[in-house]
């Protein structure tokens, strides 16, 4: 036990020192491509807390992901707020949109709940796409304002495409920290018992239901927050964020990377971002590439690249 | 009739029907605290649906339960469990298969140490301190039920009758009034069986907790119990001392029709 966590820490802190200089030896397409891959992080983490914690299938984060991200830019263009406000009001109305989702949603069976989700996004793109003087429809809102770095008004503009990456690197980091804290908690405890048997759980004395409903709105936050990035970075938002592409891939980063893992889920956004951008040489049959990789992936490692990974490290220490 | 309010459980007119089906058929039971009371009947005869009803996993059909004066009829499981301080194990489902043994004890620890919604999302140096605590405690647990060698093993990949000790063990994290054990001992070796008498005998000698154990076991429920009720087809056929009972014409009649 006490290898294994020396072993996840060393990983992390070398990960992120690898982040940290990596600009230094990369062009700006692959910074890019990395700062893409950090947008799906943010989202990412959410799913995994209400896949893989709580058990609960959920197609409505690329949706809690396009709320955070109209809200952030309504913000910016209409009132000139700072990005660490917009930043943090994405997070919470995202969450607080998940609360009446979920009071009805989390009381169905679980395949009724997914289709709940599912029935919610589309939801969310009608409105996206018809609530004209508020998100100009389909023309969607242009001109975002790049994040300012202030207190209040005025501070820094970011810019440059390095800029940009190390203020998605640092949102990364916290969004982690975060991640960890609520999993290492005893609600992540009860979160985890929760899946794994939920009328066992309740035995044991959890609300099952709270619980449930705290991973939906916290997974809507996180998606919520990742939105506003998004928007304050690429500057343009449409209703086509919520299409299904978007929610697929991350999907393909939580069950690939590793569901109920941190670790696979971090990897998970960088392998699978990153191999959808180096498939871009060969355009024609790109998504057909993806997705003979992606069941290849489904059949080597049912569960998840990483826990396979560590399976691997961990096997000559057991020898000894 | 009026509930027993001083009983540690008091159940008056608990019926369930599963359409046509009647499970259980208006079951008046009073569990003084301190029991030991054993609950048998030939399979089908409404045990676990009784089980169920008692502690919030389906809804009874009518009547009313009392835990220690307090009407728990309607409500959730995890409150019953809280607030009550009723709980049960289960046939099937026994622990956390992927959590080690001493999580499966610190996660039924929870709703002493945290009581409070919001408090379980703490993770500063108080929520630590306390989760140390009921590591602490889980030790001693663990060696009070000979399962200390455990500790840290996978819970999925110990022994049934192991897991099945170790289920009896995140109970008493709970700090419980009245434990119901719905068939400790099925599957067990003799071995593992007599440990589980010597546990439950302890718990309720030292601890003064009071057990309603479902067990086909005849034997073992001799040796444990200080009453026995017999169920057949949802209703109470016999309720007096195992030896007086197992010698009752209708209960032998009723384990050859079963």
């Amino acid at each position: 036990m006490g290898s294994d966590m020396r072993l996840r820490i060393g990983g992390f802190a070398g990960f992120l020192a690898l982040l940290l200089v990596a600009p230094a030896f990369l062009g700006e397409y692959q910074v890019h491509a990395l700062i893409v891959s950090l947008t799906f992080l943010l989202p990412a983490l959410g799913l995994n807390l209400i896949l893989g914690y709580a058990g609960m299938l959920s197609f409505a984060q690329m949706a809690f992901f396009g709320i955070g991200a109209y809200v952030s830019a309504l913000m910016a263009m209409r009132w000139g707020t700072p990005f660490w406000l917009n930043f943090l009001a994405a997070g919470v109305v995202a969450g607080v949109v998940a609360l009446p989702l979920g009071i009805p949603a989390l009381r169905l069976r679980k395949y009724s709940f997914v289709m709940c989700t599912l029935g919610f996004a589309v939801i969310a793109q009608t409105l996206a796409k018809n609530w004209v003087s508020v998100t100009r429809g389909d023309l969607g809102l242009s001109n975002v304002p790049r994040p300012m770095l202030g207190l209040w008004s005025g501070g820094i503009e970011i810019r440059g495409i390095t800029s940009y990456y190390y203020l998605a690197l640092g949102l990364s980091v916290i969004a982690v920290l975060a991640f960890l804290a609520i999993v290492s908690s005893p609600a992540g405890r009860y979160m985890i018992a929760i899946r794994e048997d939920e009328t066992l759980a309740a035995s044991v004395g959890a609300p099952t239901w709270r619980y449930r409903m705290a991973a939906f709105v916290l997974s809507g936050v996180f998606a919520g927050c990742g939105g506003s990035f998004y928007v304050h970075y690429y500057t343009v938002i449409s209703p086509t964020i919520f299409d299904p592409y978007y929610g697929n891939t991350l999907l393909v980063i939580v069950l690939g990377g590793g569901v109920g893992t941190l670790g696979g889920v971090v990897a998970g956004s960088f392998i699978f971002v990153a191999l959808s951008e180096v498939l871009r040489v060969a355009p024609d049959i790109r998504m057909i590439a993806y997705g003979l990789l992606l069941i290849v992936v489904v059949f080597g490692c049912p569960e998840g690249l990483l826990p396979l990974l560590m399976r691997k490290l961990r096997r000559p220490t057991h020898a000894t | 009739m009026q509930p027993d309010l001083t009983a540690a459980l008091s159940m008056r007119g608990i019926e369930k029907h599963f359409g046509s089906i009647i499970a259980v058929d208006a079951v008046d039971l009073d569990i003084p605290t301190g029991q030991i009371c054993g609950l048998t009947g030939p399979n089908g005869s409404g045990k676990s649906t009784l089980f169920d009803c008692c502690t919030g996993l389906q809804k009874a059909t009518g009547g009313r339960v009392f835990a220690a004066g307090t009407e728990v009829t309607g409500w959730e499981m995890h409150r019953i469990v809280r607030e009550a301080r009723v709980i049960r194990s289960f046939q099937k489902a026994v622990v956390l298969r992927a959590m080690s043994v001493e999580d499966n004890l610190v996660l039924a620890g929870q709703m002493v140490a945290f009581p409070g919604f919001a408090g379980t999302f703490a993770i500063g140096a108080a929520s630590r301190a306390r989760i140390r605590g009921l590591r602490e405690r889980a030790g001693h647990v663990l060696e009070l039920v000979g399962l200390s060698h455990m500790r840290h093993a996978e819970a999925g990949k110990i022994s049934f009758g192991q897991q099945k000790l170790l289920q009896f063990s995140t109970m008493l994290m709970a700090d419980p009034r009245v434990i119901l054990l719905d068939e400790p001992m099925a599957g067990v070796n003799p071995v593992l069986i007599e440990r589980m008498i010597e546990n439950i005998n302890r718990a309720n000698r030292e601890d003064g907790i009071t057990f309603v154990v479902v067990e086909h076991n005849l034997d073992a429920m001799k040796a444990l119990c200080h009453r026995l009720v017999v169920l057949s087809r949802g209703r109470i056929i016999a309720d007096d001392t195992p030896d007086v009972v197992v010698r009752q014409p209708e209960v032998v009649e009723a384990y050859l029709a079963g």
